[in-house]
């Protein structure tokens, strides 16, 4: 039982980046734009939160910074590619390579050192101790050391549900990855949107970055977004970009994470780090492939 | 006369748009140097004179861009048809790791074990890049996502195979390795005074044989127009499950070649992460996106690039400017080449001077489809 | 006047679309704006909606000079458009489109049962019903129409533009639409209708103003003018009827029995049977979305057909692929030339060889025989006398009519047995569309079977030999030449049952 708890717990550890980035890969797909910077969103929200953290001490402004790192990425896929139209898996794909050198540069000018960084003034996020839960044997187990981001990302998830599919401007919203021609001929500032969309997923994906370097460890490595981007893309594919289906596909690629955490006891670290990749590719071909990106003739 | 005419003028359209990105590309660099600290004149001075201007520099250049213009033919050869392959790093490792095996492990003489290692070593990637056009074709998985997936994958266990059943417990005592290919596999040396080998011929053969497919044959016709329009490409009866078969085998077979030629040539056994950490793989890729998938701009730019990543690592021993200021500088190349805006932002000001209108602008080729 | 434009000029590039023009709309009146393809009807309607901006001239409303930047401009304005394409978005509902823009809430949220509300007795108040739950998906092109119609009215218009409203719609519902538009004129609404099919003008409008290549030619009321008048203003001539050579059919090159085929559950193809000989020109008739492009898709081997029986020339093609087809002898003008007919970034000659490249005179042992294939783009350029600037042009700087050009050239000059020709001149202009005709012509009087698949009803009457009429995937009637009549065929291609009448 307790194991199973941990399990759990460690299973919600590890979905929430994931979530974060895969509801902002869904927001992009909803509005039809096909977002591969997700994993460049990430990292740099890993490393501008421990930047700010660093340097104010607050973990808080630390989340803050996070997100707004994350959204300034987003914007260059804003400008690029949906402003002027230039390939998506190009810019894509370049955006991810250069926040990745960008990082490793940044780390040197700023803290001097190269690989990875950590330093005991780091304040790590909060961990929620539940008033009742807490008390409770087993279940206390399953609520353990999270942190307020944890919480946040169903929420977030929620809150996405309900503008979409409720509201009259999420309404807007949608349309204009239906029929981008229809939603512009009836006055929708369609590439505003599509900006704001993009600039969203980016903030969500500094988010995910700031709970993965300030969450369960305190500290930023190189590359340490570790292809999560390119699970959220699967993610948001598999949940067809609907943000509550979205949160069961995000905990799927939690289990694997976790698992392969687990299986470390048994079985050589090299082998149990393979599984979550090998998990998505198996998903993805279980689940086929839902086109993302409606193609743009 | 006009003909050369003509065609010098086509040729300063399409160099004028990567030359403008690399000089918005080296000022992005400039930037980041300026806020290190440090004078990017004398940072970029001791970059290009540690990388081009001196024979041994040059040739540890040249040595460099050998497997990232092969990787860089790899992307092209996958994403001309239409089908984002960013697995080369993937198909890179599986494919060079089962040669460095086959040649560690079968008892052949020489030449014919040579032949065989890295035919193996190409079926190997070639079988791995095929994995992915398999799921495609069956259940339709998003050729993206596998592909660098499959990445992580194959590094992975490729660490756990040099970790374990085939480490070589005498190793440089530094890293994992398997044990050293035979002497009579190594690729011979163009001369005795550097490391430079005949991997750099083997790369400019690859160009020139990828150069004529694209160009000549029936197969590199029916597999651009997949790339440009599946639909036309189906409608006109091009078979196109073949094509992607054939375009991602193929792709992973140079992937694979491009890994073989660094082992071969220059390390002579496997070491744990040997080619996620160098990123030839993505070295490639943003060279062939730089050169909009040209083959003959792909062999350069690929030079010009491994040159950033060598002088690079001078001025990482030099200053304290780390080597990835060299991706910084490449990636913002590819974006600025990729959103045209230097080339935008002057035909804008030309037009303004001249007042007359401009054709409207096409769109780029080749990256469109998943 | 209610409604005024004063010298309205626009160019694109090169082309002036629409040269000074000028003309009013009183209130209450129904008013055609006629011309052919080309002649500047769409771009002067989409000044007024908002979608081009004029270079010069002015818009004045109830005497107030209107200033229209951008569609909801004009909606403000009481403003609104049919537009040809319609602007739905499939997924969907009516009422969710209706709405679209001025949305009914509840608690600032989107109040999708007080939409279906609204639509309904909108609906009841104009006549025009619909289920409001219905996914746009699931809607006919004629209720999609009037789905158009309800959200025009739904934004208060009182001016209402009709885009050729009529190029989507079976005679029938022709009728019912043209019915709809005096309604609505009767009601106060002011309307322009843009054609180019005059007798929709002669029944429905008060006033006529005639367009020809951006030019105003004239303006006519229609009690005082008739066809014979608006065509030779439309076209500056009087077009002579198509002449047709007698030819007796030959031999079976198409037979097609008890064609079946589904799409995700939904039956698509119910047991269609067609035959072509050699030598004629089979049309087929009908609405478009009932079963064309997949009847298509099976005789090329794009798709594989569930159950029946295809021959082409004596042979089985069912479970063929696209190329042993081809080499069998059937050239195909697909529907969209964008989607099916070419590359937009390839090349004239890449363009030009799709489908030979495998040929021994193309290539041999897997090379391409670049000299011989240049000259055969060349002489394809020339023969059907493509405009373009050089060879290595892409094929998306064409034009639409120079592209089609030289797609129908690729596929003609196969010299296949079998064409199948679908929309083969859909949206290119009338000297392009008459070129196009008389090389199926042509192909015809070579004694070679083509079948023609248009949803423009005139087209397929004025070309073909017989004519089968399609509805829900079967045929519903066969008609040859002296026996069709557009009634007859429109009430077939409604869904109407033969003996019914």
């Amino acid at each position: 039982m307790n194991m199973l708890a941990v399990i759990l717990n460690s299973t919600i550890r590890s979905t929430t980046p994931i979530l974060l980035a895969a509801l902002g890969s869904a927001i992009c797909s909803q509005v039809g734009v096909f977002n591969i910077a997700l994993e460049g969103q990430i990292l740099i929200g890993c490393f501008v939160s421990i930047v700010a953290n660093y340097f104010t001490g607050n973990v808080y402004l630390a989340v803050l910074c996070g997100m707004l790192g994350g959204a300034a990425v987003a914007s260059i896929v804003a400008i690029l590619q949906v402003k002027y139209k230039a390939a998506d898996m190009v810019i894509g794909t370049s955006v991810n390579l250069l926040t990745s050198g960008l990082t490793s540069v940044l780390l040197s000018t700023i803290f001097g050192v190269r690989g990875s960084f950590s330093s005991p003034e780091l304040i790590s996020l909060p961990k929620i101790k539940l008033p009742v839960i807490s008390e409770i044997p087993v279940v206390s187990r399953l609520f353990e050391q999270l942190t307020f981001i944890d919480y946040l990302s169903y929420i977030i998830a929620i809150l996405m549900f309900v503008y979409l599919y409720k509201t009259v401007s999420g309404f807007h919203t949608q349309s204009v990855g239906k029929n981008i021609e229809a939603a512009d001929s009836l006055g929708i500032k369609t590439l505003r949107t599509q900006i704001i969309a993009v600039l969203v997923s980016g903030a969500l994906c500094g988010l995910g970055g700031s709970v993965l370097s300030m969450g369960q460890v305190t500290l930023f490595t190189e590359d340490m977004s570790a292809g999560r981007g390119y699970m959220a893309m699967a993610s948001a594919s598999m949940g067809q970009a609907h943000p509550l289906f979205v949160i069961a596909s995000s905990l799927f690629f939690g289990i694997c994470q976790s698992a392969g955490v687990l299986l470390q006891n048994y079985v050589p670290s090299q082998l149990t780090q393979a599984i979550p990749y090998a998990a998505t590719v198996i998903a993805l071909s279980i689940f086929g492939w839902r086109a993302i990106r409606k193609k743009n003739a | 006369m006009d003909k050369i005419k003509t065609y010098l003028k086509r040729f300063g359209a399409i160099m004028a748009q990567p030359v403008i990105a690399t000089i918005l590309g080296l000022l992005v660099g400039a930037v980041f140097i300026i806020a290190s600290d440090e004078n990017p004149i004398e940072i970029y001075q001791t970059m290009f004179s540690r990388s081009f201007l001196s024979p041994y520099y040059l040739s540890q250049t040249l040595t460099r861009a050998t497997p990232i213009i092969i990787c860089g033919i790899a992307t092209a050869a996958a994403w001309r048809a239409g089908y984002i392959n960013i697995g080369v790093e993937g198909q890179m490792i599986t494919g060079s790791f089962a040669a460095t095996l086959a040649a560690i492990y079968i008892p052949l003489p020489g030449p014919l074990l040579l032949i065989v290692s890295i035919l193996l070593g190409m079926l190997a990637g070639s079988i791995y890049a095929s994995i992915v056009s398999v799921l495609n074709m069956k259940f339709g998985s998003s050729i993206v996502i596998c592909t660098l997936m499959l990445n992580y994958v194959a590094n992975y266990i490729a660490s756990y195979l040099v970790s374990y059943p085939f480490m070589d417990p005498y190793g440089d005592g530094i890293s994992l390795v398997t044990q050293t290919i035979p002497e009579s596999v190594q690729f011979v040396k163009l001369s005795t005074t550097n490391n430079l080998s005949i991997g750099i011929i083997i790369a400019a053969i690859v160009v020139i044989a990828f150069y004529f497919m694209e160009r000549k044959t029936v197969f590199g016709y029916e597999s651009k127009m997949t790339g440009f329009n599946p639909n036309f490409a189906k409608y006109g009866g091009v078979f196109e499950r073949k094509v992607m078969l054939k375009t991602l085998a193929l792709s992973g077979a140079i992937a694979a070649l491009a890994g073989i030629c660094e082992i071969y040539g220059s390390k002579y056994r496997y070491t744990d992460n040997m080619f996620t950490s160098a990123s030839f793989a993505w070295t490639g890729l943003m060279a062939a996106l730089i050169s909009n998938l040209h083959p003959i701009g792909i062999f350069f730019t690929s030079i010009f690039l491994s040159g950033l990543q060598v002088g690079g690592q001078a001025i990482q021993r030099t200053s304290s400017i780390p080597i990835q200021m060299a991706t910084v500088i490449q990636s913002s190349i590819t974006l600025f080449v990729s959103a045209k805006l230097g080339v935008q932002f002057f035909s804008k000001w030309r037009k303004q001077k001249k007042q007359e209108p401009a054709k409207p602008q096409e769109s780029k080729g080749g990256a469109e489809t998943v | 006047m209610f409604l005024e434009l004063k010298n309205i000029t626009k160019t694109f590039g090169k082309t002036v679309a629409n040269d000074n023009i000028s003309f009013g709309l009183n209130k209450g009146e129904i008013l055609a704006l006629i011309g052919e393809n080309g002649a500047g009807k769409s771009t002067i309607s989409k000044i007024l909606y908002g979608l081009n901006k004029p270079d010069s001239g002015e818009i004045f409303l109830d005497g107030k000079k209107l200033k229209i930047h951008s569609v909801l401009d004009a909606i403000d304005h009481g403003i609104g458009m049919v537009q040809q394409h319609f602007m739905l978005f499939e997924s969907y509902t009516v009422a969710e489109n209706i709405v679209y823009g001025k949305e009914p809430k509840k608690n600032g949220f989107f109040d999708r049962k007080r939409a279906a509300e609204i639509v309904r007795e909108l609906g009841d108040e104009y006549g025009l019903h619909i289920d409001p739950d219905l996914k746009v998906e699931d809607c006919s092109v004629g209720m999609r129409q009037r789905i158009e119609i309800l959200k025009v009215l739904y934004q208060n218009a009182d001016i209402i533009i009709f885009d050729e409203p009529t190029a989507v719609l079976v005679p029938q519902e022709i009728e019912e639409l043209l019915k709809t538009i005096k309604d609505l004129a009767k009601r106060g609404k002011s309307i322009i209708i843009i054609t180019h099919k005059l007798q929709e003008v002669m029944d429905v409008a008060d006033r006529t103003v005639v367009l020809r290549q951006g030019k105003f030619v004239g303006e006519r009321l229609i009690s005082e003018t008739d066809i014979k008048e608006l065509s030779y203003l439309m076209v500056g001539r009087g077009i002579p009827p198509r002449e047709v050579e007698k030819k007796e059919p030959g031999k079976l090159v198409l037979d097609v029995e008890d064609l079946r085929y589904k799409h995700e559950g939904v039956s698509i193809l119910n047991g269609l049977s067609i035959n072509v000989h050699e030598g004629e020109i089979v049309g087929i008739a009908g609405v478009s979305g009932n079963g064309q492009t997949e009847l298509i898709q099976c005789l090329t081997g794009l798709l594989k057909p569930d159950s029946g029986k295809v021959e082409l020339c004596g042979e089985d093609i069912s479970g063929k692929s696209v190329r042993e087809i081809r080499d069998l002898g059937c050239a195909h003008i697909p529907e969209d030339r964008y989607e099916f007919g070419c590359a937009r970034k390839a090349d004239l000659e890449e363009t030009s060889i799709m489908g030979y490249e495998h040929l021994p005179e193309f290539s041999s042992k897997g090379l391409l025989n670049e000299k011989h294939n240049q000259e055969f783009a060349l002489n394809l350029l020339d023969k059907y006398s493509v405009k373009y600037d050089h060879m290595g042009e892409p094929a998306g700087a064409l034009s639409g009519g120079n592209i089609q050009k030289l797609i129908v050239a690729r596929e003609i000059e196969h010299n296949s047995k079998f064409l199948i020709a679908a929309e083969p001149t859909r949206g290119v202009d009338i000297g392009a569309q008459e070129f196009i005709h008389d090389r199926l012509m042509d192909k015809r009087n070579r004694g070679d079977g083509v079948l023609l698949i248009s949803s423009e009803l005139s087209e397929v009457m004025s070309l073909s030999d017989r004519i089968y009429v399609i509805y829900d995937g079967q045929i519903r009637g066969e008609f040859t030449r002296a026996e069709a009549d557009t009634n007859k065929v429109g009430f077939l291609m409604m869904g109407g049952q033969n003996g019914q009448d």
